[in-house]
């Protein structure tokens, strides 16, 4: 019975998304979006974040179709700057730039390109049909979660960034900390009492999520590459249906890679906290390990293009999934998309299944529709999106940040916002410079009021005592994953201790 | 770089307190409507002064070659072009009550373009009118959504 009716909502959510407007909505967002993931200092968080006022006059489903396709658009618009100008034009991309550079300047970046989309195509396709499955029980079982299983879930998403992050362990609680903390600004839900607003009647109102988030990784990013100096100097590529035909007669022989970047890149996705990002270093990583020809990796592998975009896209795909299930953003895109949901006037949270069956439907039935117009758009657009990093940096940082005011005062008419926004850009440029993850804060920002709501109504459900959650098994199932998670840092170094370091690459948990 | 650590980590641990400091203003233990409104933000402000005094002591332990060592933490060179970003960025935002969003930023991209991107004129002049006006009517007309325009725009716009 089950299976059946998956199969009917996914025909209702299809047709959903096939109506004329939602089509165009997709389409439309699928082109912003490809332009956002190709221009550097421009992330698809931000992307999303600058959208959103534009979301307010849509209605719900429309609104969720949009961003999510400004979301797929933005993955397969990173890997053509990365492989054409070696400059990841989002975080996601920079493991695509390793061997895809390479294979442009060898003249090859016909196949990069190719092998690129495809594995994208590729890794989305799957990751969709899982995410179609693993959703409705997964929000059943969600369902059934009381306070202190709620709690003990948002526990672990916030554990995830410091087991998995791998950014230094105590910087990433302090910035988890730090964004919950944010998020009780302004007066308690609970009792009605004025709170952390300073005596002020401006904070009154609490911090916006958005402006921050346009603050930290809009602002933010535009310092950072202002500060690197940024010098684009392309491959031209073109893509004609030989170099297409040639570079998919190549596919069969990384079947393994794809299996293994879809199924790590999925559930890193479906990770709260862990995104496409940490998705496509670790998929690298492997298939690098498990390689033939792991001495070509570095040097223009395909295999090493092929690695990454999969798992960057089946985890752009699976970040949704505990979003729409549980009302945990998988990645601060996803945190974005979820403040959405609160100003269409949607309560995040198991229960979309049952009342909003159009857009939660819809959305998964446009996850399909936007993965085979996207990957058909790009592979025959190419050149008309690179020519967009020909846009001078001496236009696009300005017109960055002037998008960037519109989105951050939109978000709640106020004009003390755009200082709000100037401050935080000037702590996410200080912050990332230092190495604090702005990820984790962004998530647990959007999550605080969830988070506190939970802890006391379980709280009260224990007459005071913690002790409540020991008496929950599901809840003590988490507290251990949680547990082990934060654990994880130190494991690994007590198992790295005596033996070379590594060098590693830090992964910014964005996407 | 080494400064820039622990200075960080300083302003972080005082910011912190302070926030545990206006956290005690409301209850922050059990109350007839379970744990009182300053519970949580109490033991986050705690959590953040813990995490951030951690930092801040490991920075002022750390040797002489760790945290980018004796490094600028922003190289002499990057000073201008950061400062030409923000500090027009931030006087656009102050006088925005007058300019409002559209002539600001006309006034921001224009001046931007041509100082910073060293453009021709005529490129300054398309795209610092252009984009206010593309801007203006995707936000007034389409969206229906109105944005600050600043009592000069809302003057020639309404009152003339």
């Amino acid at each position: 019975m089950p299976l059946l009716s998956v199969f009917n909502d996914l025909l209702f959510g299809l047709g959903v998304a096939l109506t004329p407007a939602n089509l165009t909505i997709a389409v439309i967002g699928l082109i912003l979006g490809t332009a956002i993931g190709v221009l550097p200092g421009l992330g698809g968080t931000n992307g999303v974040a600058l959208l959103l006022p534009l979301t307010f006059s849509l209605t719900p489903t429309a609104a969720i179709i949009l961003l999510a396709s400004v979301y797929w658009g933005a993955l397969f618009g990173g890997a053509i700057t990365s492989i054409l100008f070696n400059i990841p034009g989002e975080p996601w991309s920079v493991a695509t730039t390793f061997d895809g550079y390479p294979l442009a300047q060898q003249g090859k970046a016909g196949i990069a390109l190719t092998a690129a989309f495809t594995s994208s195509f590729i890794g989305a396709a799957v990751a969709i049909v899982l995410f179609t499955f693993f959703a409705p029980p997964l929000a059943e079982a969600a369902l059934r979660f009381g306070p202190p299983e709620n709690f003990a879930v948002l526990l672990m998403a916030f554990a995830t960034f410091t087991g998995l992050g791998g950014a230094n362990p105590l910087k990433t609680i302090l910035m988890t900390l730090l964004g919950l903390l944010l998020g009780t600004v302004g007066f308690d839900i609970v009792t009605g009492q004025p709170r952390m607003n300073f005596g002020l009647v401006s904070l009154q109102s609490g911090v916006n999520f958005i402006v921050i988030a346009i603050g930290l990784f809009g602002l933010g990013e535009i310092f950072l590459t202002v500060e690197e100096g940024l010098r684009l100097e392309g491959v031209r590529a073109r893509l004609n249906f030989k170099v297409v035909w040639e570079t998919w007669k190549l596919f069969p022989r990384y079947l393994w890679t794809i299996v293994r970047g879809t199924i790590l890149g999925f559930w890193i996705g479906v990770l709260p906290g862990t995104g496409a990002t940490p998705a496509s270093f670790m998929s690298y990583g492997l298939a690098k390990q498990f390689s033939k020809n792991a001495r070509r990796f570095g040097k223009g592998e395909v295999e090493g293009v092929v690695a990454p975009e999969t798992a960057a896209h089946a985890a752009g795909i699976g970040a949704l999934l505990p979003m729409v299930t549980l009302g945990i953003p998988g990645s601060p895109t996803a945190a974005v998309m979820l403040a959405g949901f609160f100003i269409w006037g949607l309560n995040p949270g198991p229960l979309l299944f049952q009342t909003q069956r159009e857009f939660v439907w819809g959305l998964i039935g446009s996850m399909y529709i936007t993965n085979v117009i996207g990957v058909l758009m790009v592979l025959t657009l190419v050149p008309v999106f690179a020519a967009i990093n020909r846009i001078p940096f001496g236009i696009l940082a300005p017109l960055i940040v002037i998008l960037s005011s519109i989105g951050a005062y939109a978000a709640n008419n106020q004009i003390l916002d755009l200082w709000v926004m100037l401050a935080s850009g000037v702590a996410g440029y200080l912050f990332k410079k230092r190495g604090y993850p702005l990820a984790p804060l962004v998530v647990a920002l959007v999550l605080g009021d969830m988070t506190e709501q939970s802890l006391r109504q379980a709280l009260i459900m224990g007459q005071g005592s913690p002790a409540i959650f020991l008496t929950r098994p599901i809840a003590v199932g988490f507290f251990l994953a949680t547990a082990f998670l934060f654990a994880l840092p130190a494991i690994r170094a007590l198992r790295q201790r005596g033996r070379p370091q590594p060098v590693e690459v830090e992964p910014e948990l964005e996407g | 770089m080494r400064r820039a650590e622990t200075l960080i980590a300083l302003g972080l641990t005082l910011g912190a307190v302070l926030l545990v400091r206006e956290a005690l203003r409301v209850s922050i233990s059990w109350t007839s409507v379970g744990p009182g409104a300053g519970f949580f933000p109490f033991w986050l402000a705690l959590g953040v002064t813990i995490c951030a005094g951690i930092i801040l002591f490991q920075s002022l332990r750390a040797p002489a070659g760790a945290n980018g060592g004796d490094r600028p933490f922003i190289p002499a060179r990057a000073w201008k072009p950061l400062l030409i970003v923000f500090l027009p960025m931030a006087a656009v935002v102050a006088v925005i009550d007058y300019l409002g969003i559209y002539i600001g930023g006309a006034v921001y991209l224009g001046g931007y373009t041509w100082l910073v991107g060293r453009h021709r004129w005529y490129t300054v002049i398309l795209v610092s009118v252009l984009v206010p006006l593309l801007l203006f009517f995707t936000f007034e007309r389409w969206f229906l959504l109105p944005l600050p325009k600043g009592r000069i725009l809302e003057y020639l716009l309404y009152e003339r």
